[in-house]
């Protein structure tokens, strides 16, 4: 792996999603108006802004940059250059990471409106540190970027190594039922899981364990599709 | 020192509906080898295995002395490659392109890509979206040269070409061939092969049926179409009997 070759690479797909990328950041950034100013109905038309947003950077940069090469046949240009299929690889993972998390970011801020207490008010008149703010904001978005980047990693492992927009609706569909089912019929049921979350809240031990866990899972994910791309004999 | 700038012993690959088997290569440095065969005759996967975008799965690639895949990326630096399925960014300028080639490139030569831009009267802020077919196979073929690639490896660049795009296009070729080791080329146009190769490979149904000096599959009188034909004719003979 040579990392000025894939910070090249990576360069290269940020700027040919230059224009999508910024017309996604006003989308987010109209969303989080909306719900911060709007009102009630703001607040509604925001949240499905901001989702349609990530869904659509999400599709976007799978469908470009990842598994649009092979059928542009671009990929045969770029596999031409003196560039291995794990440069390759690695820069297609930190561009989409990259133009995932600007916009993910923004709807993780729209997503503190949301909240039934009012989070920042709560904040101002708290007698904690400067400090312990900071801190309790970077971890709130540790823990949601996190579980986002998890779920997008996954999808995207599976773009990379199949370069087929079947088996990534699959995997997608797949993960969306199932991590779907999990959240809304299952978790709910665990026990222990309130406990849980209020611990997190409070940032005990459970919150440097969850974030701890999704960076696992995530460095999982990317070694487990290096690994297949690795093993792959065919690169156009 | 090795006196051939690419080699291939026992080269094969095998795909669920076809197979490539038994190539064995040598290019020498200094001359042109021309691949003839008809489609699925396992041309294109030749190119891309000596290219490092296919793996072979038996036999040894080498290239201007290295393993092909092991030292991959030093052969990458070394040889230019255009292919009749290989596609520049639509919505990126040419210029866009020559910067990436450029950074990604020690070897980049930026008087050779002017010179280049001239010759082929190509616009380097026009997007490549916007040129004809024949204007990307010129810029491909900017992008494989002005970076002064030893070996060049073309895989049918004349096919789907106007005639005076096809034409400037081997023009380039011919008056170009002293500026590097070895240049490897596929068409289905037999004609541009005699033009250009001193040496011809053909390729049938996924084997290599023949490897000779143009000089001599032409000595006949024929077309190397002619030879071909023939070739394939007796090898069919040769499965009846």
């Amino acid at each position: 792996m040579n990392p000025r070759v894939v910070l090249r690479l990576v360069r290269k797909d940020c700027s040919l999603m230059q224009r999508p990328l910024v017309a996604y950041i006003a989308g987010a950034l109209a969303g989080l108006a909306f719900t911060v100013w709007g009102g009630q109905v703001g607040r509604s038309a925001g949240v499905t802004l901001t989702l349609n947003v990530l869904i659509g950077v999400s599709f976007h940069v799978m469908l470009g940059p990842v598994l649009g090469e092979r059928e542009r046949k671009t990929l045969a240009f770029v596999m031409s250059l003196p560039v291995t299929p794990i440069d390759s690889a690695l820069a297609k993972l930190i561009s989409a990471f990259s133009l995932f998390l600007i916009p993910a970011t923004i709807a993780a801020t729209t997503l503190v409106w949301l909240s039934p207490i009012d989070i920042p008010a709560a904040m101002a008149a708290s007698h904690r540190s400067l400090w312990s703010h900071a801190a309790g904001t970077l971890a709130y978005y540790a823990v949601v970027l996190g579980a986002w980047l998890m779920f997008f990693a996954v999808v995207l492992g599976a773009a990379i190594v199949s370069e087929s927009v079947g088996w990534t609706i699959g995997v997608l569909a797949g993960l969306l039922f199932v991590a779907g089912n999990f959240v809304l019929q299952v978790l709910p049921n665990l026990h222990g899981v309130g406990r849980y979350l209020r611990a997190m809240g409070r940032g005990e031990a459970a919150l440097p364990v969850t974030i701890a866990c999704e960076a696992a899972g995530i460095a999982a994910i990317v070694a487990a599709m290096l690994i297949l791309q690795h093993r792959k004999t065919s690169f156009v | 020192m090795s006196d051939y700038a690419i080699q291939l012993r026992g080269v094969g690959k095998r795909y669920p509906h076809y197979v490539l088997q038994g190539i064995d290569l040598a290019v020498t440095k200094g001359t042109v080898l021309g691949v003839v065969g008809p489609n699925g005759a396992g041309k294109s996967t030749l190119l891309r295995i000596l290219m490092g975008l296919v793996r072979a799965d038996a036999g040894r690639v080498t290239m201007l002395g290295r393993d092909m895949p092991a030292d991959e990326r030093w052969i990458k630096a070394r040889v230019g490659f255009v292919s009749c399925d290989m596609a520049l960014y639509g919505a990126a300028t040419l210029r866009w392109h020559m910067q990436l080639v450029r950074d990604l490139h020690a070897g980049w030569d930026d008087r050779r890509a002017t010179d280049l831009l001239d010759r082929l009267n190509l616009d380097p802020d026009q997007r490549v979206g916007g040129f004809s077919r024949g204007q990307q196979v010129k810029a491909m073929l900017l992008l494989a040269m002005a970076r002064r690639a030893d070996v060049l490896i073309l895989d049918e660049p004349t096919t789907g070409l106007d005639p005076i795009a096809r034409h400037d296009v081997l023009t380039l070729l011919s008056a170009t061939r002293e500026e590097r080791s070895a240049l490897i080329f596929s068409s289905h146009y037999t004609e541009d092969i005699a033009s250009l190769a001193d040496h011809v490979a053909f390729l049938y149904g996924g084997k290599q049926i023949a490897h000779a000096p143009s000089a001599e599959l032409l000595a006949s009188g024929k077309s190397l179409d002619g030879v071909f034909l023939e070739q394939v004719a007796a090898l069919s003979a040769g499965r009846a009997a």
